[in-house]
Order: C-alpha cells, then sequence, then structure tokens
C-alpha cells in the first residue's frame, strides 16, 4: 500500500496534480493506520485515484470517504466550509452529505488533509491561506520532491473559520518534517492538544482552534478569539498595574485595575491641591519677608494618600505644622493679625515661601552654567513666566529637573 | 575633565510635553490670581483650576490619537467655567444625553451578543461598568477597546503624577 502511495508520488504531474496527489496519499497514509475497517475502500480509492489525477477530479473520491473520515476529527463545523470555497475549484460535482455539497472535491481533499494533520500537528502550527499558498511555494523549503509537495506541506492545517471576513491567518511552518511527523503523531491522543494555537506570529490576528467537542460555527469562533483578544489585554494591564502578578482570575484583575486608577486619579487631585497651596507662596512679596531657612519643614507630605474627599482647607498641611513648634514664632512674626487656622496654612505657605526663595538664591549661581534646552522651548517659557525673577528661574530648575530625570515611557 | 552629560530626554515624549504644557498653565494661573490668596476657598478654586490645567495639559499632550483624551477634551471644553454657562450646560447635557442614549443601544446591542454566546459578560458587567465611569470616554467602547484605553489611561496618568509630584516637591523642599 504504501510503496504503491509513493510510487504515486513520484510520478511526473503538474503542481496541481501532484499536490492533489501527494494530499490523497496523506490522506490514504493516514487511513490505512487508523481505521482497520477501511481497507477495502482505500484499495478501491487507490485504483480509482490513479486515472482521475489526470483530470483534477475526486468526486467518488470524496463521497465516499468523506463521511468515514469526519468522524474522528477534529470537525470545525459548517462555517468553516464556507472559506474552503476559495480554493482552486477542481469543478466536479460533488454529491455528498450536508456542506460538503458546497466544497469541491480538490477542496475537500484538502480540508480532509487538513483536517486530519490538524489533529496530529499540533505542534507545527500550520495552516494556510489561499493568498499566501503562491508565496508559500516560493518560500518553504523542501526536502523532497517537486513542488507539490510544497503545496501539500502548506496545506498543513489548521484553518480556522474566517469568519465575517475577519482574517484570522495561521502561518504554516514545519514542512520538511511533515510527512514524518505525521505518521509519529497520528497515534498521539491529539484531541486535547488541539486546543489552542499559540500566537507565535504576533499580528493582529488571534489564533483560535476548536477544541474537541466544542461547538464550531462561525460566532462561537469569533467569541473566542474576542476572548483570547481580551485576555491579552489583561495580561498587558497586568504588568502596567504594579503588584497584580499574584492574582488570577479576570474579575479580581479588573478591581485591581480599578483600584489602581482610581489610586491614580486621586493623586492628581491630591498633587494639584498640593500645587494650589503652594503656589499662592510665589506670589507673596519676597522683599517682605526675612530670609530665614527652615530646612526641616516639610518633607512629610503624605504623597500617596488618598484622600476621601477633598475639603476646601488643604489640610494635609496641618500635620505636618503641628510638629512644628516653630509655628507659633511665625505666626507672630509674619502674620500678625489672622485666625487660628488661615494663620497656620498661610504660615506654612509663607514658610515654604521663605524656603523657596532661600534655595532660590542659593542656586541662581549653578544657572548661569546651564545647558538650556536647544530647541529654545524653555526660553520661551522664560518669556511667558511672571515677570518676577525668581520664580522664573524656579520653572526653569523644573523644566531641568523634569528633563533631566531618567524617562520611563515611550511615548 | 570628565564632563557629565546627563541623561537627555526625548524632548517630544509624553513627559516633556505634558510637563511644558502643565509649567506654561501653572504659571499662567499664578499671573492671574490676586496676591493676597490664602484662604481656603481660594486655594480650592486654584486647585479646581490648577486641577483641570493639569488635565486638559495632559489631553493634549495625547493629541486626541485615544478615544479618552478625545473625551476629556470635550468635556473640559463643555464644563462651565464659572455660573454663565448654565444655559448651555443644560443644552449641552441634553446632546449628550442623546449621544450617549444612542452610544448606549449601540453599546446593548453588543453586550448582547457577547452575554449570550460565553462567561465574559457576565463576569465583566459590574466592574467593566466601574471602569467605563472611571477612564473618560468608556461609556461607549466595548470591552476590548475600553481594556486598551485603560492602558493607555494609566499610563498618562503615571507620568502626569511623576511630573506633578516632581513640581510639588521643588516648592516644598
Amino acid at each position: 500500500m504504501l510503496h504503491r502511495l509513493e510510487s504515486l508520488e513520484s510520478c511526473n504531474y503538474n503542481g496541481m496534480d501532484v499536490a492533489v496527489l501527494e494530499r490523497q496519499a496523506a490522506r490514504l497514509k493516514w487511513q490505512q493506520q487508523n481505521y482497520v475497517v477501511q481497507n477495502n475502500n482505500l484499495v478501491e480509492l487507490c485504483a480509482s485515484s490513479m486515472p482521475q489525477f489526470q483530470g483534477l477530479i475526486g468526486s467518488n473520491i470524496g463521497s465516499g470517504q468523506m463521511v468515514q473520515l469526519k468522524r474522528p476529527e477534529v470537525f470545525l463545523g459548517s462555517g468553516d466550509f464556507q472559506e474552503f470555497v476559495n480554493f482552486p475549484v477542481a469543478g466536479a460535482e460533488f454529491g455528498d452529505s450536508e456542506k460538503l455539497d458546497l466544497v469541491p472535491p480538490e477542496a475537500a481533499a484538502d480540508y480532509c488533509i487538513s483536517r486530519t494533520s490538524s489533529c496530529q500537528m499540533t505542534a507545527l502550527n500550520t495552516s494556510v491561506m489561499k493568498e499566501e499558498r503562491e508565496d508559500m511555494v516560493l518560500e518553504k523549503m523542501e526536502s523532497t520532491t517537486g513542488s507539490g509537495r510544497e503545496s501539500f506541506n502548506k496545506r498543513k492545517p489548521e484553518a480556522v473559520a474566517d469568519h465575517k471576513g475577519k482574517n484570522k491567518r495561521i502561518k504554516g511552518e514545519g514542512e520538511s518534517e511533515v510527512k514524518t511527523k505525521c505518521s509519529t503523531e497520528i497515534s498521539r491522543n491529539s484531541s486535547k492538544e488541539n486546543s489552542k494555537a499559540s500566537e507565535v506570529q504576533k499580528l493582529d490576528y488571534i489564533h483560535v482552534r476548536a477544541r474537541r467537542g466544542q461547538a464550531t460555527d462561525s460566532h462561537s469562533l469569533a467569541e473566542r478569539a474576542r476572548r483570547e483578544k481580551i485576555s491579552m489585554k489583561m495580561k498587558c494591564l497586568q504588568d502596567l498595574v504594579p503588584g497584580c502578578n499574584k492574582i488570577t482570575g479576570k474579575a479580581g484583575m479588573l478591581d485591581e485595575i480599578i483600584n489602581y486608577v482610581q489610586s491614580l486619579q486621586r493623586q492628581v487631585e491630591f498633587l494639584s491641591m498640593k500645587i494650589a497651596a503652594l503656589n499662592s507662596s510665589v506670589q507673596f512679596n519676597v522683599e517682605n519677608l526675612p530670609m530665614k531657612e527652615f530646612p526641616a519643614y516639610v518633607a512629610n507630605f503624605p504623597a500617596a494618600a488618598k484622600l476621601p474627599a477633598m475639603a476646601g482647607l488643604p489640610y494635609f498641611q496641618l500635620n505636618p505644622l503641628q510638629k512644628e513648634s516653630v509655628n507659633c514664632m511665625l505666626n507672630e512674626s509674619i502674620l500678625p493679625a489672622q485666625t487660628a487656622t488661615e494663620g497656620i496654612a498661610s504660615a506654612s505657605v509663607s514658610i515654604s515661601e521663605q524656603s523657596l526663595s532661600s534655595s532660590s538664591m542659593t542656586q541662581l549661581q549653578p544657572f548661569s552654567t546651564w545647558n538650556m534646552d536647544p530647541q529654545g522651548s524653555s526660553s520661551n517659557l522664560t518669556v511667558i513666566f511672571h515677570s518676577s525673577s525668581i520664580v522664573r528661574v524656579e520653572y526653569i530648575r523644573i523644566w531641568h529637573l523634569i528633563r533631566y530625570t531618567p524617562d520611563t515611557d515611550t511615548s | 575633565m570628565n564632563k557629565y552629560n546627563p541623561p537627555r530626554m526625548n524632548p517630544s515624549s509624553l513627559r516633556s510635553r505634558f510637563a511644558t504644557r502643565f509649567l506654561r498653565t501653572l504659571s499662567k494661573i499664578n499671573a492671574q490670581k490676586p496676591t493676597s490668596s490664602s484662604s481656603p476657598t481660594e486655594i480650592f478654586r486654584r486647585y479646581r483650576r490648577i486641577k483641570a490645567a493639569a488635565d486638559k495639559s495632559m489631553a493634549y499632550s495625547v493629541r486626541s490619537r485615544r478615544t479618552w483624551s478625545r473625551a476629556m477634551l470635550w468635556k473640559l471644553r463643555t464644563r462651565p467655567c464659572g455660573r454663565r454657562s448654565v444655559k448651555t450646560s443644560t443644552i449641552i447635557k441634553s446632546r449628550e444625553a442623546r449621544k450617549t442614549r444612542h452610544e448606549k443601544q449601540n453599546k446593548n446591542t453588543t453586550t448582547t451578543t457577547t452575554t449570550t454566546t460565553g462567561e465574559d459578560g457576565v463576569v465583566f458587567g459590574v466592574e467593566a461598568d466601574e471602569l467605563r465611569e472611571l477612564v473618560p470616554g468608556g461609556e461607549a467602547m466595548d470591552l476590548y477597546n475600553l481594556l486598551d484605553e485603560t492602558a493607555h489611561y494609566i499610563k498618562c496618568l503615571t507620568t502626569q503624577v511623576q511630573v506633578m509630584k516632581k513640581i510639588a516637591d521643588f516648592y516644598s523642599p
């Protein structure tokens, strides 16, 4: 039987014929190994296949055998047959049951082969698209002979529903070992391994493979593809959100993401409040205030505090101030006639103002040696800025600080 | 003598764009407000403006490449700046309501198709709605796009927080 197949293979047909030939040969081989019952049919098939290869038809090849071939394999479902209409049509009638009517025999044979080998060659991650076929013929290297074999190897399966014109392409690989692997993997219980195709080629396409026993209509396949896209996205989000590695499950992940986004938004609110409070200090008249240094003033703003509600008062200023014993003195010396809360608030801003001004004085010198932004954007900033020279200097310094910190984002 | 070259930041990165704009707006806000503003209400008002400025500059830095930035910009533009535009805000609200209703119809159709087939719709129902409220412009997106926008939004938020933290830390050494 096998040697007969090989003799078939070695025949000198044109590309298409050999392709069909090879497919039939492989199918026959597979059949032989799996189906003892079908021996008679196979023999008939072999006998009948020979004369028909000339004309690229195989109607009774298909019809007789299709039904049996359908049984054990992964059956991708009725909707998938539609794609195989795209395959080069042999043109013969095809009287088999159900949707096979739509599929020309050569395509059906292809599909058979594809289905069978899809069972086995999970590791190969192969499949074909019609448009690729010609390219792949040129690309794929074959140790064996004939261009037909190349196309055959390319047809190594895994077709997924080309649902609604969506191209779920699956690249083909692993050609030369296909034939050998075919035999070795046939015996493997591959139906379970058929589950998900690896997404090796990271295009926008998601590879979906139908599992055994799962519905294989186009809707569920599309649904499965969508779900896999979403799970990919969740993995990306897991990298973004810190501390999500231990959480498995979509619901927990989503909760984590929601918490993180909320905390980030609250941080922005808090920081803007802080800047609002601190910025008021910039407007103070610098000349009237004594140039005292308060080194231990600030530092303890709870940067990551989660504010349940943003009250009107910048309450965060109260905390470090309560620890400072200097406050009373400041209140008296600087801002004499104010209420307690206001005094504290203004004292805090005055403290910051003083520290600001004192630090600015010391920092004026290095600025002259600075490299300004070659684009001149910082010079634009200076033009727009407040007329106070100290403020201008401070903004330049901020710009410098921000510019020269390691940048982590990529956009 | 070795000249120390500090690591150059990409001048067109998100961080630099946001920092430039935000600093500019900050300076404008500083220039506009009165000098004796230390009352809580005044500070609160300034806080609101600064927060809006931060959001706006972030959205402008993204430059409407993303749905959330477009939604945020639209929201900021149509937000009543003061009391004068109450009327316009009601008009805008009705327009918005119509738009969101229309979008919700689309969303409902998509969600119904998804909930029938898999457990996705059921699992993500509550959390997805919460996420939609958080991310600007997320009301009318399906789950995949919502997750996409969330990822970008998180990235931009972290940038924003870093820059603002540096500014705030600078002013309070």
